[in-house]
């Protein structure tokens, strides 16, 4: 009897959650900066995001492209000088990668709707280069949860000109459960990274330099912008931009 | 009379064709003296080029990087590159040489191998976009190899081609 009702409890649990996805309103909004500010220098980009829905779990993400100046220095920003295995990456975890394939950090709220609740989840992020087989820097953001749900999950990306590209796999909850979805998300590119390099037949430690600002601000400041792709087909749009640094 | 009229004849027409063989010579001479100046102005209106350059980095601006150098080879001189690197395969490269004589600018774009290690290289072509002094009417391309430092920007290039000028 009581699993009867338990299994009854949460077929409604999913009905109500998939009847809440179909009256789902996105709603995206971004943010980025840099750190430190400073036009012709190396600096520390920050890209963050929300996606509501009235209070409820937003829809599933497929897809994320991100926008960022296309003069900005992501490229030649000394980050990822080394492959990280996705393979080995999945298998073992962040130990498995090359300390210089790491390119950067952050963290996540990816939440579970129910029909009673919504149960939140914080989860970390780390971002490692993969190997290339096109030419393009490609990237992995490892996604890594603990409680209510323990996961891994990579979401491969890859870096173009002027534009981050990633995609969001399905992240399974638990068998029947809709799927988890992101409800927020920060990531940081660069940062206080330590790489290693051979120098005389030593290996010596350095920081990276950082994803390289421009020498000149557009004006209006640095554009950004982001277009979520969700499962099903809804897209959602933000922008934004990050004020020119004042001249010193 | 007409033996010393012959005579006399015989002596103009030796004096006409003595001037003409003169003329004559002196235009094969000429045209000799010419000929090779001219075989000789197409061999050295050929630049072959085949130069390295060692090049530290100077100055960046986002994804475009400033660096400066010496190179070594057929055209020896200072280079200073403007290398762009943005996330496309494909980066490309302008560069100025100032070698004895005059300077080659030149711009070139190659295909990235392995971006995710440390000192990806670069192979593509170059076209010949000015020069000056001695060069000014340099034109032609090439092809261009290079390496790109990722820790430290240095690039190391590799020009190749025979320019007209």
């Amino acid at each position: 009897m009581s699993r009867l009702c338990v299994c009854l409890a949460l077929a409604f649990a999913l009905i109500g959650g998939l009847q809440a996805r179909a009256d789902a309103k996105q709603a995206a909004a971004i943010d980025a900066s840099f750190a430190p500010e400073r036009l012709g220098s190396a600096t520390t980009m920050s890209l963050g995001f929300q996606l509501t829905d009235g209070g409820r779990a937003p829809a599933a993400l497929s897809s994320m492209q991100i926008g960022f100046p296309v003069d900005l220095g992501l490229a030649t920003s000394g980050l990822g000088v080394a492959p990280c295995s996705p393979g080995e990456l999945e298998a073992v975890g962040p130990e498995a990668c090359p300390a210089d394939s790491k390119m950067g950090s952050g963290s996540a709220t990816v939440e579970l709707q129910l029909a009673s609740e919504t149960v939140k989840e914080n989860v970390s992020l780390e971002v490692f280069a993969v190997p290339s087989k096109d030419g393009y820097l490609h990237f992995v953001v490892y996604v890594s949860g603990v409680r209510p749900v323990f996961a891994q999950v990579l979401f491969p990306g890859v870096v173009l000109p002027g534009r981050l590209s990633v995609l969001v796999p399905p992240i399974p909850a638990f068998p029947e459960a809709p799927d988890i979805t992101t409800a927020q998300m920060r990531l940081t590119i660069g940062g206080h990274l330590t790489y290693y390099e051979r120098v005389h037949g030593r290996l010596v430690a350095y920081h990276p330099a950082g994803v390289g600002l421009p020498n000149s601000c557009p004006q209006g400041g640095f554009p950004f912008s982001a277009t979520f792709a969700f499962i099903g087909g809804a897209k959602e749009y933000a922008r934004t931009s990050v004020p020119c640094p004042r001249r010193r | 009379m007409s033996r010393i009229g012959s005579a006399r004849d015989a002596g103009f027409v030796a004096g006409v064709v003595a001037a003409l063989l003169v003329v004559a010579s002196c235009l094969l001479a000429a045209g000799a003296a010419g000929a090779p100046r001219r075989v000789r102005a197409n061999a050295a209106s050929v630049l072959t080029v085949h130069d390295e350059g060692h090049l530290h980095y100077v100055h960046a601006s986002g994804s475009v990087i400033i660096d400066e150098g010496s190179v070594s080879g057929s055209f020896p001189g200072s280079v200073r590159v403007r290398f762009l690197y943005d996330g496309e395969p494909e980066v490309s490269a302008s560069f100025t040489i100032t070698g004895h004589g005059g300077s080659i600018s030149a711009r070139g774009t190659g295909m990235l191998s392995s971006p995710t290690s440390p000192s990806p290289s670069f192979k593509g072509r170059l076209t010949v976009t000015g020069g000056s002094g001695r060069y000014a009417h340099v034109h032609g391309g090439g092809e261009l190899f290079g390496v790109y430092n990722r820790r430290s920007y240095a690039l190391t290039v590799q020009a190749i081609g025979k320019l007209p000028y």
